[in-house]
């Protein structure tokens, strides 16, 4: 846990003060009571509470919780199910693992509250098998709370029976999308099908199915317990509440941190974050994990909301915050996510199967040095297109970081494709590696290293290097005692 | 009523419909589609179906998939935006990045296909966005006889899969891996050969590309014209579109709006069609001389014809002649068949082939109802909660009705199967209630007990609409229910189970086919299961009924026509003398044959002791599909006259006197009626080959020679007399037929009727009959000496005795006939899959080869009988439905023995 300054616990209040294995010490901070106070007001009250909260969804949707939750209530059905989104597909995001860990008992809480509400006897937790530890906890929670008569028949005495089980996922990112989910739960293709119908009228089974992310529903016992007034007076005007960020990459504190919703990118990183590290300069921050957008100096004012970060191109997503300084390439750091893209697009439709290979294949010629403008417009073309086209939210948001790094670092791929340089030195295609004749005395000591023989020269005189066959390892710029060897 | 604005036009629209619906009906094919079809769920997968779509007037517009998005009150839709002609460009661009280059325009003398017409549209033809990494290099599967794939023309549309799935449901196709470089593959990534596919060709007729393609190459065929037709291989009646050049068949297809079949046939309708110009076709008259059979002109031949006839009709008296009529000819050519015997020749002796399958089914369910066909159609699925199938395996003898139960039943819907084999529906069935052949009548017992016992009865429907209900309870809950469990081998509990399940359904719905007919009990067990839907109330509406799966294509039209004994044109009574009138009036004559005539049975027997001296058979292998093949020869030898008429040289065609070489239904026009009672046109798609004629022109010719002024053979001509001689087919005209058909009785105004008896029964009320089990003769005869009991079937590839599936590609997808035997059976007699085994019954053996497999109960065989190498009917007994004499094909006393 990063700095606690600026910081409210809400989804996070228990982690780390509680023993996740005590269904007790879960109980001993008001756990339960939140159920225990539901299932004394009607389904309609509840609801109409978590309206009032403002509470939306922190799966990356932004969806108001307590509408979703009306919606599936009112669907006619013998059998719902109630959904936990636990699939966290996010590289470097750990959110949900956390709360999972910290504090399992406050997502069964809600869980069941959410069936109470929508009318499901049966939730489902869909968790990424790669997360043992709160697989262990979830089965050792979900055991106890069955022991206390919190999961089962007749809860708190009342007409209410209520259970939970799980459900592993084999880490395919796309499968955290919600129509995917369901069916790599029902053991079909996890791939998302064409909403309408949503969840909520035709979900696990054909079963109308409320689907809430863990972080969503951490929020639930607080705001029964707070009030939605006290939830509500938190946030901005359209955003509620807190979230968790995963905050990584060039900053001095890294780690998860709970902040209000409204605080500022800069606030994060320079308060929170404690600035850059090595005293370098910051020069960009991706939020909204592998399909969020770079933001910039000029957005660090901006305060973080669901809509603010839209407006900005980025996007809030499951709370990655990826943090770069003057060394990083933003052509390079395109690249990296759309290769993450790739790999995780399920191939369903054409845009997004095809557009962000291709995406990825021409920024990797960019980065080779063989890009040329025509290519720009390409990127910038195609990206649109997947964007505006792809069937889902992987391939409708997969260009950000491509159309957000041009939009903010026009310059730098300008520079990659005119002048065939990066401008941040990290695209090795595009250094060479000269030696200084002033500064070289003529050691042979980098002839000697090079691996390709690629540095000629006489003893005790200026060594050159033939550009046509060397292999950008910097072996001889390491070994140089003189520093006669610079990169271009 | 909504309002939708289609590039500014107003338009209104009512229900809940998609964008690409409504613009689709309201201005036409504006929107360019590629993933999307018709026939098969939105799946939103190519994206090129993209429209501008704002909610408001000058509101924001988003891009929206048409195909997948329901169209909304207000919308405003913009089909050619600026914005989505250039996304769809782009789209169709990204394709081509991962797609052969010379295979953008149509191959030489090829049309184009459905993606090569789209890039046409949208004057794309190469793309901008060159891949480092393509898939353009995979290897061609061409091993299967009719099935093959390119996949590297594949665009990933999965049409294919949802093909296999959706229409055919056997699930073959699917996608392998994920992403760039997901693929289609054949099962687990086999071949369409090792692969389960039957070769249903719906994933070929879905292929917008050439990635899965035919033998024949069908749709990018060139061709002079499209003829729709019907299938002539079973009683689904599967409209075909028959691409037609220079005379020549060059592929069929599905019509995608087709009720009986949208876009689906099976292998055999629209692959096995080569056997029209098959070498081995008759194509001239031949007439015995000294034992040889002779070709000789047509009128050489009808000229013997009518002096032998004549001769024989004048010294033995017109009764001394049989016919026997074919289901496989239209209903023109069955009802001149039967007007020629009835009026010309001046018998009775008229029978056909549905003696040897349905006829139980039309004897049981007029007793019953009053009516011998199915009570509703086979969309009808679409709205019943339960489905029973009895004595049927309709996922191979009749195709595409079983590849629709199947969706039915993966969607949910209750599925009974009573059937002694793991038949691939029982391998799906809520409950499969395995009995051991022969004992239907003690399971639908079983099941009326259970139902009555539990009072899962249908009160109100009894009183109102039935007779006998009372008698039948009493005897039922007479019966030994225990013992009824001992006989049929399947625990009561289950039958219990089942019965509250098809009694609880809102609307339950029978299906059954030959396993029901062919046994000594057959026309009993029809009425016990139309009991069953009478006790529950599930007559006369939407998705219950009783539905027999008629077996060849046009059994019901030849019944319907007056192909059998008893009954003339329209089912009237023969021996009814206002009957008796109306016909001579009908047919303008002065006398016509009074007493009912021979069944086929009778017909043999009377052959053998001499009162049957001459006989007449259109397009019918007796020799190879009727019982106790010894006894046919020994019939067939016995007779003094012989006349034949036939595609191809048969075993029948061999032993006649005379030969006439028939026209197949690619070379005639008629109709046919399917099982659901639907008539329909079947168009000339060739010329008659040369030498041929259509069956009914030779009946014409043969009645004209004979003295009877007949009309020159034409559908329309013919059509409008029976719609004056048969009652139902009062409003029937070629015209009014249209594509899909009218389903009997047509009312004179045209008006067809899908549900029969929904008000009322032709006979009143509906009649409930008792029967208690009985067992065959055939085993309590022989089950000493032969204690396994044989039962035969169908297979997919294959119609009847294959003179026509075997000579096309079929015979290379299933090539021979085998036995199914239980392991525990195989274990005891030494057997292993592929032996070939001895078959030996009371009249005869055979030569097999094993399959051992538990789909079949330890005591039971299964065959097959589509090949002569294997005649089973060497085997098969004298024994026949008590009330029709339907052969018992489905009992058979037999031993087995390993080694050949
Ligand atoms: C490609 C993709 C991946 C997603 N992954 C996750 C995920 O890992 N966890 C999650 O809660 N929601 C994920 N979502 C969002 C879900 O579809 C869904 O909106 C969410 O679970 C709803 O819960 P909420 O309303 O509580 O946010 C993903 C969406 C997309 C398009
Ligand atoms: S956008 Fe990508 S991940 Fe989503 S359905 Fe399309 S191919 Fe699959
Ligand atoms: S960078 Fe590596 S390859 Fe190039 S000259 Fe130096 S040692 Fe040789
Ligand atoms: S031919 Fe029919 S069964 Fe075979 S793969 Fe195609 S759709 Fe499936
Ligand atoms: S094989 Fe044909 S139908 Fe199947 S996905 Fe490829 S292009 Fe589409
Ligand atoms: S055989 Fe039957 S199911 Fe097959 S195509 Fe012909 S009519 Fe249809
Ligand atoms: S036609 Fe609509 S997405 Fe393919």
């Amino acid at each position: 846990m990063a700095k606690d300054k600026k910081q409210i616990r809400i989804a996070l209040r228990n982690c780390g003060f509680i023993n996740p294995e005590n269904i007790d010490e879960y109980i001993a901070r008001d756990g339960y009571q939140a159920l225990g106070k539901a299932l004394e007001m009607t389904p309609e009250e509840v609801i109409d509470e978590i309206k009032k909260s403002g509470l939306r969804g922190r799966g990356g949707g932004g969806f108001p919780t307590g509408l979703k939750w009306e919606l599936t209530r009112k669907v006619e059905a013998e059998q719902k199910y109630v959904v936990c989104n636990a699939d966290e597909g996010d590289p470097g995001a750990f959110m949900d693992r956390s709360i999972l860990e910290g504090d399992p008992h406050t997502v069964l809480e809600a869980m069941a509250i959410n069936g109470y509400c929508t009318g499901a006897s049966k939730g489902l937790i869909y968790i990424r098998a790669e997360y043992p530890l709160a697989i262990e906890r979830l089965k050792i929670a979900i055991g106890q709370a069955r022991e206390y008569g919190l999961l089962g028949d007749k809860i708190f005495g009342k007409d209410f029976s209520f259970d939970i089980e799980l459900r592993y996922g084999a880490g395919a990112f796309v499968c955290g999308e919600e129509t995917a989910l369901i069916h790599s739960m029902e053991g079909l293709r996890g791939e998302p099908t064409v909403k309408p119908p949503f969840p909520s009228e035709s979900g696990y089974k054909g079963a109308p199915t409320n689907v809430n992310n863990v972080e969503t529903y951490a929020n639930i016992p607080v705001i029964l317990l707070k009030g939605s007034g006290w939830f509500a007076s938190i946030g901005t005007e359209k955003s509620k509440g807190t979230k968790v960020f995963a905050l990584a990459g060039k900053v001095n504190n890294v780690g998860l941190i709970e902040v209000p919703m409204g605080t500022t990118l800069r606030e994060v990183i320079f308060d929170i974050g404690g600035g850059i590290k090595s005293g370098k300069k910051f020069k960009a921050v991706q939020t909204g994990g592998p399909s969020g957008g770079c933001l910039t100096e000029k957005h660090l004012d901006i305060p973080i909301d669901y809509d603010n970060l839209i407006a900005s191109g980025s996007m809030m997503g499951s709370g990655g915050m990826i943090v770069m300084d003057e060394d990083d390439c933003m052509v390079s750091v395109a690249k990296f996510y759309l290769d993450f893209t790739v790999e995780e697009s399920c191939g369903k439709c054409a845009p997004c199967r095809l557009g962000n290979k291709r995406l990825y294949e021409i920024l990797d010629t960019i980065t080779q040095g063989k890009g040329t403008e025509d290519d720009l417009f390409k990127l910038r073309n195609l990206g649109n297109v997947i964007k505006d086209t792809s069937l889902c939210g992987l391939g409708q948001t997969s260009p950000n970081p491509v159309l957000s790094t041009m939009e903010n670092f026009y310059d730098e791929y300008l520079a990659h494709v005119k002048d065939h340089k990066c401008p941040a030195g990290q695209c090795k295609a595009l250094m060479s590696y000269i030696i200084n004749p002033d500064a070289c005395v003529g050691c042979t000591l980098c002839a000697r290293v090079c691996p390709v023989d690629a540095i000629s020269g006489e003893k005790k005189m200026p060594h050159v290097i033939d550009q046509s066959i060397c292999i950008k390892c910097g072996a001889c710029f390491e070994k140089c005692k003189f520093g006669a060897i610079f990169i271009e | 009523m909504k309002t939708i604005y289609i590039n500014n036009n107003k338009y209104n629209f009512e229900g809940e419909p998609t964008i690409l619906e409504v613009v689709r009906e309201k201005a036409g094919d504006i929107i360019p589609v590629i993933c999307h079809h018709n026939t098969l769920e939105p799946h939103g997968s190519c994206r090129i179906c993209s429209v501008d779509v704002a909610l408001q007037k000058d509101g924001p517009r988003k891009v929206m998939a048409s195909c997948h998005t329901p169209a909304s009150d207000g919308m405003h839709i913009f089909t050619d935006s600026e914005r989505v002609v250039k996304l769809r460009k782009n789209i169709a661009e990204l394709v081509l990045s991962d797609y052969p280059e010379d295979k953008t325009e149509a191959a030489k003398n090829k049309l184009p296909t459905e993606f090569q017409r789209l890039l046409e549209r949208l004057g794309v033809y190469k793309t901008r966005y060159n891949a480092k990494e393509t898939h353009t290099d995979q290897e061609k599967d061409t091993l299967h006889p009719y099935i093959k794939s390119d996949l590297s023309q594949c665009i990933r549309c999965y049409r294919c899969v949802r093909a296999c799935d959706e229409i055919q449901g056997k699930f073959i196709l699917n996608i392998y891996g994920r992403g760039y470089d997901n693929r289609i593959i054949k099962d687990s990534d086999s071949s369409f050969t090792d692969s389960e596919c039957v070769s249903c060709g719906a994933c070929v007729q879905a292929c917008p590309t050439g990635a899965i393609y035919d033998l024949y190459e069908s749709k990018i065929q060139p061709y002079d014209k499209i003829v729709h037709t019907v299938c002539t291989y079973c009683g689904v009646g599967c409209n075909l579109e028959v691409r037609v050049k220079d005379g020549k068949i060059m592929g069929i297809e599905a019509p995608d709006d087709a009720e009986v079949n949208a876009a689906h046939t099976c292998i055999k309708g629209r692959y096995a069609f080569e056997f029209y110009n098959h070498p081995d076709r008759l194509t001239t008259p031949l007439i015995k001389k000294n034992g040889r059979q002779v070709p000789v002109s047509w009128d050489e031949a009808y000229d013997h014809i009518a002096n032998k006839l004549n001769k024989i009709k004048e010294q033995y008296g017109p009764d001394a002649i049989g016919g026997i009529s074919s289901s496989r000819c239209t209903n023109e050519e069955n009802y001149l068949m039967q007007k020629f015997m009835r009026a010309v020749v001046g018998t009775n002796n008229i029978d056909g082939c549905a003696r040897v399958c349905h006829a139980p089914t039309a004897y049981g369910m007029q007793k019953a109802f009053g009516t011998g066909a199915a009570t509703n159609s086979i969309t009808d699925l679409e709205h019943t909660d339960c489905i029973l199938v009895i004595g049927a395996n309709p996922t191979s003898a009749h195709p595409v009705t079983g590849s629709k139960i199947k969706q039915q039943a993966m969607k949910g819907k209750t599925l009974i199967v009573i059937d002694p084999v793991k038949t691939e529906l029982a391998e799906i069935a809520d409950y499969h209630l395995q009995l051991r052949p022969g004992t239907n009548i003690a399971l639908l017992n079983m099941f009326a007990y259970y139902l009555i016992k539990n009072d899962l009865l249908d009160h109100e429907f009894i009183k109102n609409r039935t007779t006998g209900f009372e008698e039948f309870k009493e005897q039922i809950l007479k019966v030994n229910i225990d013992e009824y469990e001992r006989i049929t081998t399947v625990d009561k509990h289950l039958v219990e189970k089942a019965a509250e399940a098809f009694a609880k359904a809102g609307n339950a719905m029978s299906f059954h086919g030959l396993g029901v007919t062919e046994h000594y009990t057959g026309s009993r067990t029809v009425m016990l299961l139309a009991n069953i839907s009478m006790f529950t109330g599930n007559i006369g509406r939407k998705g219950v009924g009783v539905n027999p799966l008629r077996g060849q294509n046009n059994v019901q039209g030849a019944a319907d026509m007056g192909v059998q004994p008893h009954q003339g044109a329209g089912y009237l009574d023969v021996n009814d003398p206002e009957i008796q009138k109306y016909y001579k009036e009908k047919y303008g004559i002065e006398t016509i044959p009074e007493k009912e005539g021979l069944k086929i049975p009778e017909m043999f027997d009377g052959a053998i002791n001499k009162t049957v001296k001459a006989m007449w058979i259109m397009g019918e292998d007796v020799m190879q599909t009727d019982p106790n093949t010894q006894h046919v020869r020994k019939a067939l030898e016995g007779l003094d006259f012989l006349v034949v008429q036939e595609l191809f040289p048969t075993e029948t065609s061999k032993m006649a006197d005379v030969v006439l070489p028939a026209a197949s239904f690619f070379e005639k026009e008629g109709t046919f009626t399917n099982g659901e009672r639907r008539i329909q046109k079947v168009n000339k798609v060739v010329e008659p080959i040369e030498g041929t004629k259509a069956d009914g022109q030779i009946m014409v010719d043969i009645m004209n020679r004979m003295g009877y002024p007949q009309k020159g053979y034409s559908a329309d001509v013919l059509l409008r007399e029976i719609a004056d001689v048969v009652p139902f087919f009062a409003g029937v005209t070629w015209e009014n037929l249209g594509t899909n058909g009218l389903q009997w009785p047509v009312t004179k105004d045209g008006k067809d009727t899908k549900i029969l008896h929904s008000k009322e029964f032709k006979i009143g009320k509906g009649q409930i009959h008792f029967f208690d089990f009985e067992e065959t003769p055939e085993l309590i005869d022989n089950r000493d000496k032969y204690p396994f009991i044989l039962t035969t079937g169908r297979n997919l590839e294959h119609y009847n005795s294959g003179t026509m599936t075997r000579r096309t590609p079929n015979k290379d997808v299933l090539t021979e006939d085998n036995l199914w035997i239980n392991p525990a059976d195989a274990k005891k007699k030494g057997i292993k899959t592929g032996d070939r085994v001895r078959l030996i019954s009371a009249r005869g053996e055979t030569y097999i080869k094993a399959f051992v497999t538990d789909k079949v109960k330890e005591g039971v065989l299964r065959s097959t009988f589509h090949f002569p190498e294997v005649s089973i009917n060497n085997l098969t007994g004298d024994i026949g439905d008590i009330e029709t004499l339907t052969p018992e094909y489905k009992v058979v006393a037999v031993d087995v023995v390993a080694g050949g």
